[in-house]
């Protein structure tokens, strides 16, 4: 019994000297006691509570911690997590620090995070370019753009929207080469991807010869499912309508021309559309610049 | 697309009854990418109730009885000895190259604004005891 006594006074003892230490300290000084220690789950705890806490919550350092915690559980926890929600948490409490810290106290040190963060963003974004979770790639790249900006807000995007929207497009028109193909609300979709290209960078070679083509397959796909019985009147229809995607995409074919791109894959495409839109000496004259070229 | 102008042509143009029977004969004279295309249609397609049949001609000299006798552009100017050729035959015939149907061609296929367009002169389809629909007069480009 005696034994037992001395036990429990152990016991007692010990768990007031351990948590001793936090008397009168707030839940904000506990998170970083923890941090310090790298427990982050307990810094976590404490983090979270210190966010509720009504002296603490408009306090810039609250959440910069906050932050701080949360990327560190990311790259400990959730970094082969495309969805990560620490990752995600993170850059919300950054979010809310930014505004409080009028001081300026924590912005090279947050930026620097956020710079991270960006990066691990956009190679999920990278990471998820395939036909089953391209929609997810577009999600982590707009992320990765906004939480960029809020890390430095003079960052532009053109380029890289150019890159990441030209991988997407062609991952996205890669069943166009084969039989499979596109069906319309895809090729509208790709459509608007390079159109949207161009406008930033009217000389890309490859969205402007990739879209004349989307426009040239999307005629000849037409022209090529016609019933032989379809009437005159009918025909005349479809001819209008055809005619005018020939006209969308011969400027693209004419300025990847221009820009010396596939030469010979260029060369069909023009000889084509021409074709298309019953333009034989001009078809023609294409046709010879490519025997031309497949001579030398 | 010519290939459906030619579908509409046989619908909208009436053959005298002794070209009612057996094959439904359209010749193509010289090279033009329209024979491949007709060919591929005679594998599917019926005129009424005659089995269509395709036939390439190198000149007119080879031109036997048809239906229909398509004269290529390279072909144009064998055109007088096309018509020499078919003079006693119901054959329609169709070219593609501007004023032919001023020289003895009764369908000429043309290309206005970059549509395919025909022009028609009834003389000359007439003349082949061949008769044409009024439809066919309302959808040429111009009659003559």
């Amino acid at each position: 019994m005696t034994k037992r006594i001395y036990i429990l006074l152990f016991v007692l003892v010990f768990s007031h000297t351990a948590f001793s230490q936090f008397v009168g300290r707030d839940h904000l000084s506990v998170a970083l006691f923890y941090m310090q220690k790298a427990e982050l789950d307990s810094a976590k705890k404490y983090i979270d509570l210190a966010g509720e806490d009504e002296s603490l919550r408009t306090e810039a350092k609250t959440w910069y911690y906050k932050g701080f915690v949360y990327k560190d559980l990311y790259k400990s926890q959730e970094k082969a997590d495309k969805n990560s929600p620490y990752r995600l948490e993170a850059i919300k409490a950054f979010e809310v620090m930014k505004p409080l810290d009028v001081e300026n106290e924590f912005a090279e040190s947050t930026s620097k995070i956020l710079k991270y963060l960006a990066s691990t963003l956009y190679n999920d974004a990278v990471r998820s370019l395939s036909p089953e979770t391209y929609t997810q790639a577009i999600s982590h790249y707009e992320l990765y753009k906004k939480t960029m900006k809020a890390a430095l807000p003079s960052t532009e995007f053109n380029s890289q929207d150019v890159k990441f929207k030209m991988a997407l497009a062609s991952m996205l028109n890669k069943p166009a080469e084969s039989a499979s193909g596109l069906d319309s609300v895809q090729v509208i979709y790709i459509k608007k991807l390079y159109t949207e290209i161009l406008e930033i960078d009217e000389n890309n070679p490859g969205a402007n010869y990739n879209l004349a083509t989307l426009y040239y397959n999307e005629a000849a796909d037409i022209i090529n499912s016609m019933d032989y019985d379809m009437d005159i009147v009918q025909l005349n229809k479809i001819q209008d309508y055809c005619i005018e995607i020939f006209l969308k995409g011969l400027p693209y074919m004419k300025k990847s021309y221009d820009l010396n791109y596939k030469r010979k894959e260029t060369l069909i495409g023009l000889s084509n559309i021409y074709y298309g839109l019953n333009d034989i000496e001009k078809s023609e004259q294409y046709k010879k610049e490519l025997e031309e070229l497949e001579k030398e | 697309m010519k290939a459906i102008f030619i579908m509409n042509f046989t619908k909208l143009v009436e053959w005298p009854q002794s070209y009612r029977q057996g094959n439904f004969v359209v010749g193509v004279v010289g090279d033009s990418p329209l024979y491949t295309e007709l060919v591929k249609m005679s594998k599917t397609k019926k005129v009424a109730n005659q089995s269509l049949e395709v036939k390439k001609y190198i000149s007119a000299a080879e031109i036997g009885k048809c239906h229909i006798v398509y004269v290529s552009k390279s072909e144009s100017e064998s055109l007088a000895s096309i018509l020499k050729k078919v003079k006693f035959n119901s054959t329609l015939i169709v070219s593609e190259k501007q004023g032919l149907v001023d020289k003895g061609a009764g369908i000429n296929f043309i290309v206005k604004d970059n549509r395919q367009k025909f022009e028609l002169n009834k003389k000359n389809v007439e003349k082949y005891k061949l008769k044409v629909s009024s439809n066919l007069e309302a959808l040429a480009f111009t009659v003559k």
